[in-house]
Formats: C-alpha cells, sequence, structure tokens
C-alpha cells in the first residue's frame, strides 16, 4: 500500500467515526425527556421562523425521517440558527475554528518541544536530582487545575505585573485602524503568549514521562548494547539510537494525549476569554443555544480526528517497518 | 498478607508515592473536620451559615480561619465540606469507570472475535473523544445538573483506557497454561473468567482506579466552575465559581488560593499514589 | 604471546536478594590467533566475563577484582573514552540473542558504517565499498544495503553482524552464542563462516557455547566453566582425550562422539546452584560422583597440572596422573 491509500483509509475511518458521533447527537438530544423540539427550535422565535425550520429539519416527520434530515443538514455544514446569535451557527463555528487552532497547535508542538528532550535528558540520567526535579515539576502541572492555575497567572502576570492583556486575542482598536499587518500579528501574539505559556507548562509533563518512560524501555533493547559494543560516542548512542526508536510510541500516544489535551484547551479558552470552540462550547450551554453547542463540539471532535491523522502519518514516516 | 506487607515495603521506600500518601491524609483530616465544625457553631454550615456581623467577604480572622465568602460563608468549612465532595466524586466515579472498563475489557479480550471488534471499536472513538466537552454536551442535553448525574456521566465516559489495558492483560493471560488447563477440565467460561483470570487483572484495575479519581475530580471542578454543576452542593470547584463570577478572583486571594489548591494537591496525590502503584505491579518500571 | 589474559576476574551483580557472584576468581589467557572455546551451562557466567572484557556490563554489574591485559595493557583500569575507543575497533563482541541486535530504524549498511566512522575518518563513500567488501566477506548480497533489519532473514542478520564486527578488522572477537537463535542448518553455515574468517585474518577468537561438541570443531583449547568459576582449562585435543575434573567427564560421557547428534547439555544428576548462595567449599560437590569431605569444606585451587592443561579440583592430584 502507499500513502495515499494510507490516508484514504484513515480518513475512511474518520468518516465512520463521525458518523457515530453525528448519530450519537442526534439521540442525545432528541431522546431526551422533555419536548426534543424546545432544543432545537428557539423559543423566542416568531411562528413562521419556526415553521421554516420544522420543514428544515423535518420535525413534523417521524423520528427516523428527521434522522435522515438531521444527517444529511449536518453533511451541508447545515447547524440551524443560533438561539443567542443573529447568525447561522455555521458561520459563529467558522469563525471561532481558527484560534481554537492557533491557541491548541502551537501548544501541542510547543509542548513536545519542551517535553521531548527532557524526557530523553532524565532518562539517561536516571536517579538524578534532575529527574526527581523534572518529575515532580511536570507531575504538578499535569494534574493541576486549570481555571484555577490559568487564573492565578492572570492575576500575576496580567493584573499586579501588567505584562500581558488579561484576556481576548485582539485588541479592536489595532485592529480597526489601519495600520498594516504586523502591528496585528504582533497584537495577537501579545495576546496569545499567557495562554499559551499555560497550556504548554500543563502539556509537556505528558509527552515528558512518556519519552523517559520509552526511553528507558528503549535502553534495555538488544540494539543499544550493540551500538556501545561498537564503540559509539554516548551521544550518538543516546540521540540516533534511544530517543530515535522511543520516538515511535510516544508518537502513538500522541493520539491519546491530544483529546486529553483539547479538555485543557477548552478550560483554558474560557479563562482567557479566548475567541475559540471551547468557548463557545461553554457558553452555547449556558445560553441554553444547542444548535451551537453542537456544532461546537461536533467540531472539537473534527479538529481531535485530524489532528490523529497527522500522528498516524508521522508515524509511519519514523517507523520504517510500518508499510502504511 | 506476607504479599501485601512486601507491596507496602516497596511503597515506602517511594517517596513520591508516600508524599501522595501525607498529602492524602491531610485531606482526610480535612473531611473528618467537615461535620465538626457546624456543631461549633451554627455559621460554619458550608451552604447556610452566615455570620450575623459579617454579609461580605472578609479576609482570614479568629472567628473565620480561612476568611469569609461574598455572602459571609466561612471558606474554611466550605472547604472542608467540599474535600468530602471531592471524595466522593472522584472515587464512586472512578468505581463506576473501572467497572465498566473492566468487564469490557475482560469481555472483548477473552471471547475475542466480534465482540472484541465491536468493543475495542467503541473504545477507540470514545478514547479518541475529548471527554471534557463530552461530559459538557451530555450535561447540557441532560437539562438540570445534579451530583450524581455528573458523576454518572463521568464514570459512563472514563472506561476507555482501563478497557483497553484490562483487554492487554487478558489476552495475555489466556494464553497462559493454567487457563488452558481449566478449559479442558470443562470449567465454564464464566468460572474461568471469575476464578482465574479476573484475580490476576484486578490489582491492574485498582491502579487504573487511582488515575481515574484524578480524572473524576478535575472533571467535576471543571463542570462546577463553568457554571455547569451542582449549584446546591458546595463543592471546590463551585466554590471557584462563586468566586470567579463574584467579580473576588483579583481582590480575595484568601477566597481564591485554597479551593484550587486543594483541587490540584489532591489529584496530584491520586496521581502519584497511582504512579507508585504502577511500579510496584510492573517490575520494569522499577529496575535501574 | 598472549593478547588476552585475565587474571583472577571477579565480579557480581547487586540484586535486591543480594550478591550475585557471577564470576568468581577466572583466569585463562588467549595467544594471538588463536581460538578459545568457553563452555558450561546456562548462568554459569559465560556471558559475564565477556560483558566484563568488553566492559559493557548492565548498571548492576559490580567488577570486584582481578585484571584484564589486552595487549599488555589492563583494560579494568581505563577510562571510558579510552575503552570506547577499543570496542568494535580492537576488541568485537557479537553477542547472545542478537536477532535484536539492529537496531529496525536504521538501514543495516548504514549502522555498519556508522561503526566504520567511529573509529576511522573516512569519507562516506570509502566506507560504503568497505561495506560492500564486507557483505560479499560474510556471503551476503550488497544490494541488501539499504534495506531494513526487518527485510533480513535471521541468518541474513547474523551474517550482518558478523560483518559489523569485523568491520574495523578486530584483533580479538568475542562470539557469545552466536547461533542459538537460529535453525540448524543456518547455525552450521554461520559457524563455518566464522571459522573460514578466523583462519583468513588470523583472528583471536573468543567462542562461548553451551555446546561442546560444537566448540571441539571450532577452537584449539577449551575453558570449561561452571558456577562462576573455570573448573578446567586445556587444549582440545587433551581435553577430549583425557578430561580429570568430574564436570568435564560427565559433560562429554553425554556426548558419546563428537560427531554424532548435538544435544543439550545437563545431563548430570542434580541442580545449577544458585549463584546467590552457592555451596561452600567445590561448587560442584553436590552433584559430584566422586565427592569427599573435603570437597565441601575447602575451596579447590585453580592450579596447572600439566603442560597448559589446568584444573580445580580436589580429587585429582598429580600423582594419579
Ligand atoms: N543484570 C543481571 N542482574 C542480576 N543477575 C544477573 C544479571 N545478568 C546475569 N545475571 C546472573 O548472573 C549469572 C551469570 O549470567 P550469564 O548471563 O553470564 O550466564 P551465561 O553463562 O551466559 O548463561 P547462558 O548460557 O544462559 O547465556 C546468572 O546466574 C544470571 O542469573
Ligand atoms: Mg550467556
Amino acid at each position: 500500500m502507499n500513502l495515499g491509500r494510507f490516508i484514504l483509509n484513515r480518513l475512511g475511518q474518520i468518516v465512520i467515526t463521525l458518523f457515530i458521533i453525528t448519530t450519537f447527537l442526534f439521540l442525545l438530544f432528541r431522546m431526551m425527556p422533555g419536548d426534543p423540539t424546545s432544543m432545537i427550535l428557539d423559543p423566542k422565535m416568531p411562528p413562521e421562523a419556526k415553521e421554516l425550520i420544522r420543514k428544515e429539519f423535518g420535525l413534523d416527520k417521524p423520528l427516523m425521517v428527521q434522522y435522515l434530515y438531521y444527517l444529511k443538514n449536518t453533511l451541508t455544514g447545515n447547524f440551524g440558527k443560533s438561539f443567542y446569535y443573529p447568525e447561522t451557527v455555521l458561520e459563529i463555528v467558522k469563525r471561532k475554528l481558527p484560534p481554537t487552532i492557533l491557541l491548541f497547535t502551537t501548544a501541542v508542538i510547543l509542548s513536545y518541544l519542551i517535553g521531548l528532550p527532557l524526557g530523553k535528558t532524565i532518562a539517561w540520567r536516571r536517579g538524578s536530582r534532575l529527574e526527581m526535579g523534572a518529575t515532580v515539576f511536570g507531575l504538578f502541572f499535569y494534574t493541576v487545575f486549570i481555571p484555577w492555575f490559568g487564573l492565578i497567572a492572570i492575576w500575576v502576570f496580567s493584573y499586579r505585573l501588567g505584562w500581558f492583556p488579561i484576556g481576548g486575542m485582539l485588541t479592536p482598536e489595532v485592529w480597526a485602524a489601519d495600520v498594516g499587518l504586523f502591528p496585528k500579528i504582533w497584537d495577537v501574539l501579545y495576546h496569545l503568549i499567557l495562554p499559551l505559556s499555560v497550556l504548554t507548562l500543563l502539556f509537556f509533563a505528558g509527552s515528558m514521562l512518556l519519552m523517559r518512560n520509552s526511553m528507558l524501555e528503549t535502553l534495555r533493547e538488544d540494539y543499544i548494547l550493540t551500538a556501545r559494543a561498537k564503540g559509539l560516542p554516548e551521544r550518538v548512542i543516546k540521540n540516533r539510537h534511544a530517543a530515535r526508536n522511543a520516538m515511535l510510541p510516544v508518537v502513538t500516544a500522541l493520539t491519546l494525549s491530544l483529546a486529553f489535551s483539547l479538555n485543557g484547551g477548552v478550560l483554558t479558552e474560557t479563562i482567557f476569554s479566548w475567541p475559540g470552540l471551547g468557548k463557545a462550547l461553554v457558553e452555547a450551554v449556558l445560553n441554553h443555544d444547542y444548535p451551537l453547542a453542537q456544532a461546537a463540539f461536533l467540531l472539537l471532535a473534527i479538529l481531535v480526528l485530524f489532528a490523529n491523522l497527522l500522528a498516524d502519518i508521522l508515524y509511519a514516516y519514523l517507523d520504517p517497518r510500518i508499510k502504511y | 498478607m506476607g504479599r501485601f506487607k512486601e507491596n507496602f515495603n516497596l511503597f515506602r521506600k517511594n517517596r513520591l508515592g508516600m508524599t501522595g500518601l501525607f498529602i492524602l491524609l491531610f485531606f482526610l483530616l480535612l473531611v473528618i473536620l467537615g461535620p465538626i465544625l457546624p456543631r461549633i457553631d451554627e455559621m460554619y454550615r458550608p451552604m447556610t451559615g452566615v455570620d450575623k456581623e459579617i454579609l461580605w467577604s472578609t479576609p482570614p480572622s479568629r472567628a473565620h480561619l480561612l476568611g469569609t465568602d461574598f455572602m459571609g460563608r466561612d471558606i474554611l468549612s466550605q472547604l472542608a465540606h467540599g474535600a468530602r465532595i471531592a471524595f466522593m466524586v472522584g472515587i464512586s466515579a472512578a468505581l463506576a469507570s473501572v467497572l465498566i472498563g473492566t468487564l469490557v475489557g475482560l469481555v472483548a479480550g477473552y471471547f475475542g472475535r466480534l465482540t472484541d471488534t465491536l468493543l475495542m471499536r467503541l473504545t477507540d472513538i470514545l478514547l479518541t473523544l475529548p471527554s471534557l466537552p463530552l461530559i459538557i454536551i451530555i450535561a447540557a442535553a441532560l437539562g438540570k445538573q445534579s451530583l450524581w448525574i455528573i458523576v454518572g456521566i463521568i464514570g459512563l465516559i472514563g472506561w476507555p483506557s482501563t478497557a483497553r489495558v484490562i483487554r492487554a492483560q487478558t489476552l495475555s493471560l489466556k494464553e497462559r497454561p493454567f487457563i488452558e488447563a481449566a478449559r479442558v477440565s470443562g470449567a465454564s467460561n464464566f468460572r474461568i473468567i471469575t476464578r482465574h483470570i479476573a484475580p490476576n487483572i484486578l490489582p491492574l484495575s485498582f491502579l487504573y482506579m487511582t488515575f481515574g479519581v484524578t480524572g473524576a475530580i478535575l472533571a467535576e471542578a471543571g463542570l462546577s466552575f463553568l457554571g455547569l454543576g451542582d449549584p446546591s452542593v458546595v463543592s471546590w470547584g463551585m466554590m471557584l465559581q462563586w468566586c470567579f463570577t463574584t467579580g473576588h478572583t483579583f481582590r480575595a486571594p484568601y477566597w481564591v488560593l485554597p479551593p484550587g489548591l486543594s483541587i490540584s494537591l489532591v489529584t496530584f496525590a491520586f496521581y502519584l499514589i497511582g504512579r507508585a502503584l504502577d511500579e510496584i505491579i510492573n517490575p520494569r518500571l522499577r529496575e535501574r | 604471546m598472549s593478547l588476552l589474559e585475565v587474571k583472577n576476574l571477579r565480579m557480581c551483580y547487586q540484586t535486591s536478594q543480594g550478591l550475585i557472584k557471577a564470576v568468581d576468581g577466572v583466569s585463562f589467557e588467549v595467544k594471538k590467533g588463536e581460538a578459545l572455546g568457553l563452555v558450561g551451562e546456562s548462568g554459569c557466567g559465560k556471558s559475564t566475563i565477556a560483558l566484563s572484557i568488553m566492559r559493557l556490563l548492565p548498571p548492576n554489574g559490580r567488577l570486584l577484582g582481578g585484571e584484564i591485559l589486552f595487549a599488555d595493557e589492563d583494560l579494568l583500569t581505563k577510562d571510558e573514552e579510552e575503552m570506547r575507543k577499543m570496542r568494535g575497533r580492537r576488541i568485537s563482541l557479537i553477542f547472545q540473542a542478537a536477532l535484536n541486535a539492529l537496531n529496525p530504524v536504521h538501514r543495516v549498511g548504514d549502522q555498519i558504517i556508522e561503526a566504520i566512522q567511529a573509529h576511522e575518518r573516512m569519507g562516506k563513500e570509502e566506507a560504503l565499498r568497505r561495506v560492500e567488501e564486507l557483505y560479499r566477506l560474510v556471503g551476503l548480497d550488497p544490494g541488501m544495503m539499504g534495506s531494513f533489519p526487518h527485510q533480513y532473514s535471521g541468518g541474513m542478520k547474523q551474517r550482518a553482524i558478523i560483518a559489523l564486527a569485523l568491520s574495523c578488522n578486530p584483533e580479538l572477537l568475542i562470539a557469545d552464542e552466536p547461533t542459538t537463535a537460529l535453525d540448524v542448518i543456518i547455525q552450521d553455515q554461520i559457524i563455518k563462516e566464522i571459522l573460514k574468517l578466523q583462519k583468513e585474518f588470523n583472528l583471536t577468537l573468543i567462542y562461548i557455547s553451551h555446546d561442546i561438541s560444537l566448540i571441539a570443531e571450532t577452537c584449539s583449547s577449551i575453558g570449561i566453566m561452571y558456577a562462576g568459576k573455570l573448573v578446567e582449562y586445556a587444549p582440545t585435543i587433551a581435553l577430549f582425550q583425557s578430561p580429570l575434573h568430574p564436570y568435564t567427564q560427565g559433560l562429554l560421557s553425554s556426548y558419546p562422539s563428537i560427531k554424532g547428534p548435538k544435544r543439550r547439555i545437563s545431563p548430570i544428576p542434580g541442580e545449577v546452584p544458585n549463584l546467590l548462595h552457592p555451596p561452600s567449599g567445590c561448587r560442584f560437590h553436590p552433584r559430584c560422583p566422586r565427592a569427599k569431605e573435603i570437597c565441601g569444606k575447602e575451596e579447590p585451587k585453580y592450579r596447572r597440572i600439566k603442560e597448559d592443561h589446568y584444573i580445580a579440583c580436589h580429587c585429582v592430584n598429580n600423582s594419579a596422573l
């Protein structure tokens, strides 16, 4: 099999998973006790508008038919109208997706860039003070209550020291003004630094500890002894033989940790008023804006699934034994 | 029993594990303190007790060692009550998810074939979904929030990682000669699972429970903090939410710090204990 | 002139149950161009000797004493960097269970080139040519150089490992059961290969095996190990004609003919002793058919009994010869 077929195969699996998730969402919101239409129809809507949606979603038809309508609408990106905002749900989530991708992917990449070398080092220097320190430090952030930690960070760095903005992603004045691209990018970066640092601090322990364990396993392998018997310098053994191989299980585990990371992402977005999907989901639920909540959830799920696809491709690239 | 003692000695040598244990003991003391405080004075009731002289948030004083919240309720008693809630939520949700996970893993691993494929497919899907958004959306669909419903949702969602590990373990156990011997001698599937396989995987389930507690406490606290928790229960997440929504975050350090630190420390402690147990169960992690 | 001289080597492994004295006072020497065989039951410390010579003991291994003289230099006093320069260049090791000895994520040819370049300043081109030559030497198709280990069969991997071991023209080659993981026919081929190369390059060889008949085909002298000790050492012919130690006699009697079918050794009644608590006196005495009172009390001295024939046993005295 070649890479193209492999990706197609995985895409097929993603489609099946999405189908299951969509079905689950449908059942979740239609099977609940009480009037299910209240979760689809905005109580504040004028009757004509209600009628329109009834048609569009087939609400007067049997459940099975409703389901087909639902699938068709979801497939075409028709998530209905928001109960809370004057826009359609699709317009809203389209706007919320890029901030989430920006914050989430940079945080994941950065935390791996920090976690992997650290994990490699502490495995190599097993039993050292460094190992103990990094483990305790990392584990604390791994299990810390994120909103609280975020609040403290804002309190110290934004409120007290005034280094960073209290929240948000942009300064409206800067973006309204005609100042060119660079100041705008700088403005986003300025807003990004604190939430990004918080998320990175929260995530890096996961990859560090995984890398450490994987590296310790790898160091026991026969080929490490071969590398020593060849007379290779320690540095080469550590990097080219141990760490290179230890990466494989870490990349596999990336799949799971991405979903875990997104939990932190949702909380962090809320705390930092970062205008992303996670914050949108939470607000939608609080506003009883069910169409938006479902769409935001679905998009978060798609985000993870595609991130996983990337991880799979990376794995196939790293391990020559995989023939896609 | 001898094995227990030997394992406990191993545990005692694990400095991080012992640290976790001591942190937990501290919070267990707090749990015990919970019901005692309101007996001293009515105003120490976590939800309804109000100090007649104080009707707003005040810094620590002699009567209120950790200060009071925006309605003048005692923060220490709330913290003590929150400790009880955290243990309750954490342990019951983890228990539920470990039970489901063990069952799914056992059945999938033991029966194999289509059962295995289907169950593992489901496990993988659930495992790749971000759990907090999933909990949020289910809680939203269910409408009213009660603590036990939240515990139920967390338990229903947290099982896949356990299921995977238990399945792998079951698969390897299934190949052992003593299982083969039991089968040849005519033991039923049920008997083989309960008598021969289950005892060998229970330590692993227990291990995953300690990790599950961490996840459950964090999830409940997260929901409460987001305003999706049970408003009639004083949990640590709820305390933080009150503090946040009443705008005290940057003004009342005595109020922000304790609940968040407690959540973080308890989950940290469970995680440390889990890791220490992991090293006992998997000796390979212990080797130098 | 002897290339390698091991003098009273003692080492142990630290475990949670106590010290395992895996090698306890072993002495032998290997002359240049000679092939020495080390034989003994599983767990008697053969691999440990090989790893001690390479100074590649696991972290819980401790050297307690002795000397390992290689070309008159004591390897045990060398620092890590000096030792690294010896490994692969002057002393090569093919270690046991080597099927996983090649790194799965790198091309096999690259793994050999890497070994060459660790010791010699050599361009990629020239190194490639050297590897090609090595491949032909060990009977591999040079076209396989760019493949990954999982594309090699077990026998091919073992040949590649031999090529790797020979890549820097070492003076001493230690082969620790190089064929255990292979099937019998391939085993035979590999052994023939090693012998051919040994003759061709006048290599000094230490060959470690369970299988005394195999050693007899390969080596000019043999050391018999038992429970961390060398119990007898002699030229192959002498050993087979007149084995002196009861343990050696037991071993040989279980092989009716050298050319007969190969079998694993453990025909002697009793169990291999636990090295955590080895038997007092002569470690073989609980299993020895000729054990006397003194055997349980006093350790027999390892001494020379004839020209090139060494033994550690109370029951054999010079007059008995
Ligand atoms: N890393 C280690 N830690 C503790 N004990 C060890 C270690 N490696 C080996 N041993 C013990 O040291 C003794 C000698 O082991 P060694 O591997 O040298 O035996 P061997 O003669 O090569 O056996 P085999 O023929 O099975 O390869 C054995 O009793 C073994 O159990
Ligand atoms: Mg060995």
